[in-house]
């Protein structure tokens, strides 16, 4: 191990604001700050590891979760009809069951980094971590992860397809009615002239 | 180690912000005082009088804002100019970090400004900010996406993503050439990334000055001298990537750098000031139908030319 105590000082740092961010997620009341707060903790993630060597994976970390964050952001504000994501909102549910797991995930994976016995394998100066990661990736391994994209590709295009097909008034086939003023109530602001369903107070349909 | 690894280069940085966002803000008016707008004071003095006048102005608030996002996101759309200035090459040598993956940092640094654009307009909680803040998000992903597939066609010939090889492989022939649709592509992608000009829609005057309409003062000085310094460093990154970088006759690496990012700069601030402000929502359809094939095109060409 011949690192500079530079190394050390930047590696302590990173690792507190990546547990202190992560840990802000669930204390903040915004949906939009709790994606950014969990995005600064992947950045700092991202610099452990190309302090790690692992240089593309690192940098990769930063536009990928970057876009994730913002998309995951935008998503949310618009699927909880919370508006713009201002109104204060509690970011954490069923308590009891997420304690209990945050729990037992702390005691497995601290006996893990405390009881494993790591591999000690220096890899050699030479390595180019770019390119092997590329052979890897583009090589043998090539068909499993076009195939993964390709499936995490369709899986995101019809979650949105089945999500966004019930919308704020309705069903987003049939269109767009607001809500009534009162329950059952005539939908807020202009009624269709043809519309079928008979409430409120307006009887005068004019049947061509 | 320390003074040449950490410290010169953090200087060199910090230079090039500063001369750049000045650089810019002298280049803009004279553009603007050869079409004939009205011009107040001297053009050199200009600049430097308008920040001293806002950093002696009073900061606006609005109501209960998220005043750590609001204050943060000017510095940090500046200091992602910074990392865009760091892994621009000046020569062979003479560049601030080097790092293999250089093209992804940039790819990186583009798309975390879409979070800073768009944190710097929610935060104020106003609404003509909020929404420039939204429009920047619609735009952004085009502006990255287009942005990613035009680079991964310059690193192809490189076979590399360090941007000091990008410049290496145009020995014989630069990009703009080699890849005829690659940087008119970058230049729009470069117009929309600072919401310049014809692209200004997230700061726009139809929303009063969008995601900066709440801000005034010292953080407004920031927010502009940060708009400004990622134009140089897009410049920078569009004269590494297809102008050959450092390379010529005759001059010194650095100085041909320099005249290639100015010769940039010339062509996005003369675009900012002759095309008019198109309409976010054609904007969007004109990114997603036009261009982004367009940037498929041009990675299928570089690919067949990195085959043959």
């Amino acid at each position: 191990m011949n690192h500079g105590i530079g190394i050390d000082i930047t590696f302590l740092s990173l690792a507190t604001l990546a547990v202190v961010t992560g840990w802000r997620v669930f204390r903040t009341d915004s949906m939009v700050r709790a994606s950014f707060f969990l995005l600064v903790s992947f950045i700092a993630v991202g610099v452990i590891m190309i302090l790690l060597a692992a240089e593309y994976l690192g940098v990769a970390m930063f536009f990928m979760m970057a876009v994730e964050m913002t998309v995951m952001a935008l998503f949310m504000v618009m699927f909880m009809m919370n508006p713009a994501g201002l109104n204060p909102m509690n970011m954490v549910h069923q308590e009891r069951i997420a304690i209990g797991a945050g729990i037992v995930g702390f005691l497995v994976l601290g006996a893990m980094a405390l009881l494993a016995a790591f591999p000690d394998q220096p890899v050699s100066a030479d390595l180019e971590p770019v390119r092997s990661l590329g052979n890897e990736m583009l090589g043998d391994s090539m068909l499993i992860f076009e195939s993964a994209g390709i499936v995490l590709l369709t899986t995101m295009i019809g979650v949105v397809v089945l999500s966004s097909h019930r919308g704020r008034y309705g069903a987003a086939a049939v269109g767009s009615l607001p809500p009534g003023l009162e329950p059952g109530g005539d939908p807020a602001g202009k009624l269709e002239e043809d519309e079928e369903e008979e409430s409120g107070g307006h009887q005068h349909h004019h049947h061509h | 180690m320390l003074l040449s690894e950490l410290f010169l280069p953090v200087l060199m940085v910090m230079f090039m912000l500063t001369v750049g966002a000045y650089v810019v803000a002298v280049l803009d008016r004279l553009i603007a005082g050869a079409f004939g707008a009205p011009q107040a004071g001297r053009v050199w003095l200009a600049p430097m009088a308008r920040g001293a006048w806002l950093m002696t102005q009073h900061a606006n608030a609005t109501e209960a804002p998220d005043w750590q996002a609001w204050r943060l996101a000017p510095a940090l759309y500046l200091a992602l100019a910074a990392i865009g200035l760091a892994v621009v090459p000046w020569s062979e040598s003479l560049v601030a970090t080097d790092l293999v993956t250089s093209v992804v940092l940039w790819g990186s640094v583009e798309a975390l400004a879409t979070v800073v654009i768009f944190l710097h307009g929610w935060s104020a909680n106003a609404l003509l900010a909020l929404i420039g803040g939204y429009r920047y998000v619609a735009l952004g992903l085009s502006y990255i996406l287009i942005s990613m597939f035009v680079l991964i066609g310059v690193a192809l010939p490189a076979e590399s993503l360090q941007f000091t090889q990008v410049v290496a492989s145009q020995e014989a022939l630069w990009n703009v050439i080699r890849q005829p649709l690659g940087l008119p592509l970058f230049l729009i992608v470069g117009l929309g990334m600072t919401f310049w000009g014809p692209l200004n829609l997230a700061d726009s005057k139809d929303l009063a000055g969008g995601t900066a309409s709440e801000i005034s003062g010292p953080p407004r000085l920031v927010w502009d001298v940060a708009r400004a310094a990622m134009l140089v460093a897009f410049s920078g990154v569009a004269a590494s990537a297809f102008l050959g970088g450092w390379m010529g006759p005759w001059l010194p690496g650095p100085l041909w750098m320099a005249i290639k990012m100015l010769a940039v700069l010339l062509v996005l601030l003369l675009l900012g000031r002759v095309l008019p402000r198109i309409a976010p929502e054609r904007c969007v359809t004109l990114m997603w139908v036009v261009l982004l094939p367009l940037s498929f095109i041009d990675l299928v060409w570089a690919g067949i030319g990195a085959l043959l």
